[in-house]
């Protein structure tokens, strides 16, 4: 694993914006209503936002990042970086923080690029604007994270997108951070065509119902559950608790975990081996699913933005998923600017 | 009966409830360690998603889907376990 400590950064404000449009784990064929109960028993997941058709990540993301650049006082031409961590690009390429660059009228001599990470990927956001601003060189940073990701289909997943503000302060306390990745398990959550190794071709497209009554595609994200299951309940407590080790900040003193909201099993039973209380850990799976690299900043703007934008705060954020990768971070925060969550 | 016979047994009761209470069972059926897997209406990936976690956090014990896979019966979850537990 590596362990780092950036000095320098402050996490100035969050934005998180969803769509609407919500539908439940509920709406279903009257025939299915008591297995869909036991599924949102189990998962934890009620209610899902999905995007219109015509919406994308970015519409969100872009949203998001004009609430957050007002709320922290900054004209769009002193932001000198942006980053966007998505899997829900506008295009295959060009990069979509390109083009947000340039539909939030920032500068052209700043830095903007895509990271490809899902669920782990807001720790990872954090770490790389972290070591651009620690130097002072950036002074002014987005991070614009999320996917669109939900379909009507799959009970687990939800839209959302989010802009984080980051600032070089050399005030700030220093946040600790812990990322790894094992390629060894990419296959645990894969959408196995539409790259160069299998290339899209009509066959792809072809619907076939299963005994469930569900229609898959070759063409669809494949996510094996068990594997998942094992890999994010095996790996993240012990990974916790060698970052608290590291940043020398026990469990006991960290206010807030935020985990990625994954499901409720893998987060319950991550709960439990930390052996913290549901007060601790809070969660928008109920109401929000699983919003990939979103599910962290939203669920920060969802349940603590009285305490984020009134006291100093230790959190302590963990990200995992897809990859497989991991990444956690300790961090302290003052008078962050904690946005009303934003519909569209 | 021997010693360890006794403590199986007492294992097996045990885990037959967290084993039912894991798979979330909508109306209850009858479930014994011979009880075939394939033979319980829902004994679906929610079901096994359940038993991992049950596994983990009662006995402390790692069990993979391809673990389960391998088990014709409730009662061969627990040998898995046990195997895994020594």
């Amino acid at each position: 694993m590596v362990m780092v400590t950036l000095p320098n950064v402050r996490l100035r404000g969050i934005a998180s914006c969803v769509p609407k449009s919500a539908v439940t784990n509920l709406d279903c064929p009257e025939g299915k209503r008591s297995e869909r109960e036991r599924l949102v028993r189990n998962i934890g997941i009620m209610s899902r936002r999905i995007c219109y058709p015509w919406m994308c990540f970015s519409d969100l993301a872009k949203n998001a990042a004009e609430h957050v650049l007002e709320a922290v006082g900054w004209r769009a031409d002193e932001v000198d970086a942006l980053i966007a961590v998505t899997q829900s690009p506008d295009y295959p390429i060009p990069a979509t923080a390109i083009i947000l660059q340039d539909r939030l009228m920032l500068r052209t001599d700043i830095l903007a690029y895509d990271i490809d990470l899902g669920c782990s990927g807001y720790p990872f956001g954090l770490y790389t604007l972290g070591c651009m601003l620690a130097h002072g060189g950036i002074r002014k940073a987005l991070l614009l994270v999320g996917d669109r990701c939900a379909t009507l289909q799959d009970p687990i997943f939800s839209d959302c997108g989010t802009a984080t503000a980051l600032e070089y302060d050399p005030t700030a306390a220093p946040i600790h951070f812990d990322m790894n990745s094992d390629g060894s398990g990419y296959r645990a959550i894969i959408l196995p065509v539409g790259g160069h190794r299998e290339p899209m071709q009509i066959q792809h497209l072809l619907t076939r119902v299963d005994a469930d009554g569900d229609v898959h595609r070759d063409a669809d994200l494949i996510l094996d559950g068990t594997t998942v299951l094992n890999f994010s309940t095996q790996r993240i407590p012990p990974a916790i608790r060698a970052l608290c080790d590291y940043a020398q900040t026990p469990l006991e003193a960290i206010d807030y975990v935020v985990l990625h909201q994954a499901n409720r099993m893998i987060n319950e039973t991550i709960r439990k081996k930390l052996g913290l209380t549901a007060e601790k850990l809070p969660s928008t799976l109920y109401d929000f699913g699983n919003t990939s690299s979103a599910s962290i900043p939203l669920t920060l703007t969802a349940r603590l933005a009285e305490p984020l934008q009134t006291q100093s705060t230790t959190l302590l954020l963990s990200g995992f998923g897809i990859g497989l990768s991991w990444g956690s971070c300790v961090l302290r925060t003052n008078d962050v600017k904690m946005l009303p969550l934003i519909e569209m | 009966m021997p010693l360890d016979d006794t403590l199986q047994g007492l294992d097996m009761q045990n885990f037959l409830e967290q084993f039912v209470m894991a798979v979330d069972f909508q109306t209850p059926v009858p479930v014994e360690a011979a009880t075939p897997l394939e033979s319980l209406p829902e004994w679906d990936s929610l079901a096994a998603l359940g038993v991992i976690v049950m596994c983990d956090t009662e006995y402390g014990v790692s069990i993979t889907g391809d673990d389960l896979k391998t088990c014709v019966t409730v009662g061969d979850i627990l040998s898995r376990v046990n195997a895994k537990r020594r």
